[in-house]
């Protein structure tokens, strides 16, 4: 399957590489959000790994640039930014639903691309599902017992700072920070609870990598509530990897975790996939 | 809005494109070899302005991914020298076949300047500028090496130090191939095709490290402040520089 450039959106300001397989009707498309600043290739080019395996198991699937990062540009209107967010979103599942016939939509977004999908999956029926990796966290006590207590407890810390030959740590210069407010942990408990209820599936993924934040897989519940135990909300706490998958085998695990979960809950009729993966079979090395 | 479009073209249609072309007739047209891993991430928003940049100025430009590279076919274990080298010949005929143009001039930082040298013959490429190329493979490779093992290690990216074998084949992101490690060793200054201007942005060195790679006639710039190219607190930071754009800009408008 070869995959399609795109210009599109309501200013034809956007760029986007959608996959489409040869999917069957009802199937979700996979839109993919930008991560930061990176543009639409992802960081370390996760985002095309992501979008390649799933269009072999025969999921439609959209990378692009929001209004203004990577490729694409302004759309010319005087909005927020919340409203382009949901402006081009909806860009995007108009062509895949032009592309690939696709009605419901799963939202992939790592750390800002997660709380933009968040925005996106509060407002927008279309959405059916959602993967936050590294989306919102909050400090819960649980996690200052365990951020604290070891530090605590250390003997070899209190004797390094307790030393009169303490070496003084190198400290960075700090560089200059783009960042907006979260969201208050309250309202995003309750978005969240309120996608459940609308029967959306939701999986979060998280890191070791915002570790200043989040440290435990207990951290889901402490930070949202009940609703991490429905049966349509999946979690998991990956400790040892970084924020932004940097290493191969951590990617193909992330990779492998989020086709398993789209499998499980939008699994696709099987007459589309089945000829696509013989193809593939067909093509691989 | 926008006019740039992007496309696939090549062989079987693998590769990523994007042209700009000039708002009227293209007097001359610029293709931008990307460098290869995160260089090429970090460099992504350079690119574009700089393409934006020369497109005002009548120039038809050409941004595009090598095989196994951003948004083209291809795995990043397939990224392959000589593959890069004819893809950047494919591009420049794609170049050529949009505009109208037959007169194609090239930019690459990193090794996508080494690519562009290396490619200059194959590609019939009038004019190369380079910034920061990579002319001593074998030292390049060894800080590639320095920087995947230390960052396997790096407290401020992992809870606990990584595994070697978890980290091996792969620099900074991006799966290597041995058949890569091995074609970018034999790396040598490309006195063949020489550029006209190398842009240097690297921390200070002797003064004859551009030697064998520069003609008589190419002239040195140095930009400040330095690039941290190598800086693993960096690796994510996009690269940016509105001097290099304004001096690559100015450099074509001058006659080259």
């Amino acid at each position: 399957m070869q995959e399609q450039a795109f210009r599109f959106g309501r200013a034809r300001h956007l760029v986007g590489i959608a996959g489409l397989p040869p999917a069957a009707q009802g199937t979700v498309g996979v839109i993919v959000l930008n991560a930061g600043l990176v543009h639409r290739v992802g960081p370390f080019r996760l985002h095309v790994d992501l979008t390649r395996r799933l269009n072999a198991c025969g999921y439609p699937t959209l990378r692009f640039d929001f209004s203004t990062v990577g490729d694409s540009g302004a759309s010319g209107e005087s909005q927020s930014r919340e409203q382009q967010i949901l402006a081009d979103t909806n860009d995007a599942m108009t062509l895949l639903r032009r592309q690939a016939g696709c009605t419901r939509f799963v939202l992939v977004g790592l750390c800002s691309g997660a709380q933009n999908a968040h925005t996106v999956a509060c407002a927008d029926d279309k959405v059916a599902g959602a993967v936050f990796l590294d989306g919102y966290a909050y400090r819960t006590f649980g996690y200052r017992l365990r951020h604290y207590l070891p530090r605590l407890i250390d003997p070899a810390r209190w004797r390094r700072l307790l030393s009169p030959h303490r070496k003084s740590v190198e400290k960075i210069r700090g560089e200059p920070v783009f960042s907006t407010v979260p969201s208050p942990q309250t309202v995003v408990r309750a978005d969240l609870a309120g996608m459940v209820e609308r029967g959306m599936h939701l999986c979060l993924i998280y890191s070791g990598g915002i570790n200043m934040f989040f440290n435990h897989a207990r951290q889901f519940r402490e930070c949202f509530g009940r609703v991490m135990t429905h049966p349509r909300v999946s979690t998991c706490f990956v400790r040892e990897t970084d924020h932004t998958y940097v290493l191969v085998d951590d990617r193909k695990r992330l990779i492998d975790q989020i086709e398993g979960w789209l499998r499980n809950n939008f699994p696709i009729a099987p007459t589309a996939a089945a000829p696509l993966r013989r193809a593939e079979l067909e093509a691989s090395p | 809005m926008d006019s740039d479009h992007p496309f696939f073209f090549g062989p079987g249609g693998e590769l990523f494109g994007l042209y700009h072309p000039a708002p009227s007739r293209a007097n001359k047209a610029a293709l931008l070899c990307p460098p290869l891993g995160q260089d090429q991430i970090r460099c992504h928003r350079l690119y574009r302005q700089l393409a934006n940049a020369l497109a005002a100025e009548g120039c038809a430009v050409l941004r595009f991914d090598y095989y196994g590279t951003g948004d083209s076919a291809g795995s990043s274990a397939e990224v392959d020298w000589d593959r890069c080298i004819a893809d950047t010949c494919a591009a420049a005929d794609e170049l050529r076949a949009r505009s109208g143009v037959e007169h194609v001039v090239a930019f690459g930082a990193r090794l996508g300047g080494s690519i562009a040298l290396a490619a200059t013959k194959r590609a019939r490429l009038a004019d190369v500028v380079v910034w920061d190329p990579v002319v001593d493979g074998c030292a390049y490779i060894q800080q590639l090496d320095a920087m995947q093992a230390a960052l396997r290690q790096d407290p401020h990216r992992f809870v606990a130090p990584r595994a070697v074998e978890g980290a091996a084949a792969q620099w900074l992101g991006f799966a290597i191939s041995q058949r890569l490690r091995h074609q970018l060793a034999d790396l040598r200054p490309d006195t063949a095709g020489s550029p006209s201007l190398v842009l240097d942005s690297l921390p200070p060195t002797p003064a004859h490290r551009w030697k064998g790679l520069i003609a008589a006639h190419a002239k040195v710039k140095e930009l400040h402040p330095f690039t941290p190219w190598d800086d693993l607190r960096r690796l994510e930071q996009a690269i940016l520089s509105h001097p290099l754009i304004q001096t690559v800009t100015s450099h074509w408008q001058g006659g080259h």
